[in-house]
């Protein structure tokens, strides 16, 4: 070998090394520059459900709270809690705490029920109605005590509360009526607005909030 | 110089192989910091590849001690780690007021966790497949093991 080519091949070897052992910097770089991309991306995987709840509060202290939970997620984490009356993704329910009323056959009378209203209060204190509309179950409640009024809507698809008392007696099957919820398209579950909160819990595809 | 050259390729070789294997899980990265009088400021950034080498080193005594401290934990935290895995870019829960900001999420494959308090800050970062090796280390090591 010349001693041409030799100063060329130690040459390139040095510059090798040297790129070699600066290419982590670059890639570190690239690293921290990748969330600004990632953040981008809104909306996960097609097929996965994300519950979103989120609370607004506009007194002094302005509290936000953001919680997204993938469906999926909860459906295989909740069988593995085994606690007080949490056990296989099912809440025990006592009769003590339901004063005696007969949630299976109430639920069942609902389901059987044709769309209509069961229950209309109009008083100068609050509005309350609970329905069975297009297989949902409505309750809407209008507080007008305070002179801030206050609103309450919850609105549950039938499939979900027919899930939910599926399994045996006095049980409440979380994992099933996750499931059905997990079937169900983009809806709000819950909204709550008063003069100082404003609370939402709804269903949809995105993985963050808006 | 060719002697030097030659020894340069395989020592930067050598470090560049070592770094790579090194980092190739990421970092995990524990900062704490408490602003008041005797507050703890801890700062560590340890290579993630390294817990399952590290893991090796442990006494089956602290194994199984751990292992029965966290008995019920265990079942959850692995079918939460699992289930994360498949959302490696997700914020999860957000608490927010004028002075305090907490964050949960997963970014990158790695669990973050970020608490932004008048009197304190902590920010960890750990990567999502170093937890559940060491969740599968508890559970290999409990007493149904």
């Amino acid at each position: 070998m010349s001693d041409r080519y030799r100063t060329l091949f130690a040459k390139t070897a040095l510059i090798t090394t040297t790129a070699l052992l600066l290419s982590p910097l670059g890639a570190f770089a690239q690293a921290t520059a990748a969330p600004a991309s990632s953040s981008q991306s809104t909306t996960s995987a097609s097929k996965d459900r994300w519950l979103h709840v989120r609370v607004i509060s506009s007194d002094a202290k302005g509290e936000t709270v953001r919680v997204n939970v993938p469906l999926e997620l909860a459906e295989k984490v909740l069988p593995a809690i085994h606690q007080d009356r949490i056990h296989d993704g099912k809440v025990k329910i006592d009769n003590a705490h339901m004063n005696d009323v007969d949630l299976r056959a109430l639920v069942d009378a609902i389901r059987t029920t044709k769309d209509g209203e069961f229950v209309t209060v109009q008083s100068n204190d609050c509005d309350v109605r609970v329905a069975k509309q297009n297989n949902h179950l409505i309750v809407h409640v209008l507080d007008k005590q305070n002179s801030k009024k206050s609103e309450v809507e919850v609105k549950v698809p039938m499939k979900v509360i027919d899930a939910l008392f599926s399994a045996g007696k006095d049980e409440l099957d979380l994992v099933a009526a996750l499931h059905a919820l997990s079937a169900q398209g983009d809806t709000e579950l819950v909204s709550v607005k008063d003069h100082e909160n404003t609370v939402r819990v709804w269903l949809d595809s995105k993985n963050v909030t808006d | 110089m060719m002697l030097l050259a030659k020894a340069a390729l395989g020592l930067g070789g050598t470090i560049v192989l070592a770094g790579a294997y090194t980092m190739r899980e990421g970092v995990i990265r524990v900062d704490v910091d408490e602003f008041r009088s005797g507050g703890s400021h801890v700062h560590m950034w340890v290579p993630a590849a390294a817990v399952p080498m590290a893991m090796h080193l442990v006494p089956d005594k602290h194994w199984r001690h751990a292992s029965e401290q966290a008995r019920e934990a265990i079942p959850i935290l692995h079918a939460i780690v699992k289930e994360l895995k498949k959302y490696p870019d997700a914020d999860f829960v957000e608490v927010m007021d004028h002075d305090q900001h907490v964050r949960i999420r997963t970014h990158d494959g790695k669990l973050q966790i970020d608490v932004d308090a008048p009197d304190e800050k902590v920010h960890v970062l750990c990567p999502l497949s170093t937890i559940e090796d060491v969740t599968i280390q508890l559970e290999e090591h409990g007493p149904a093991a």
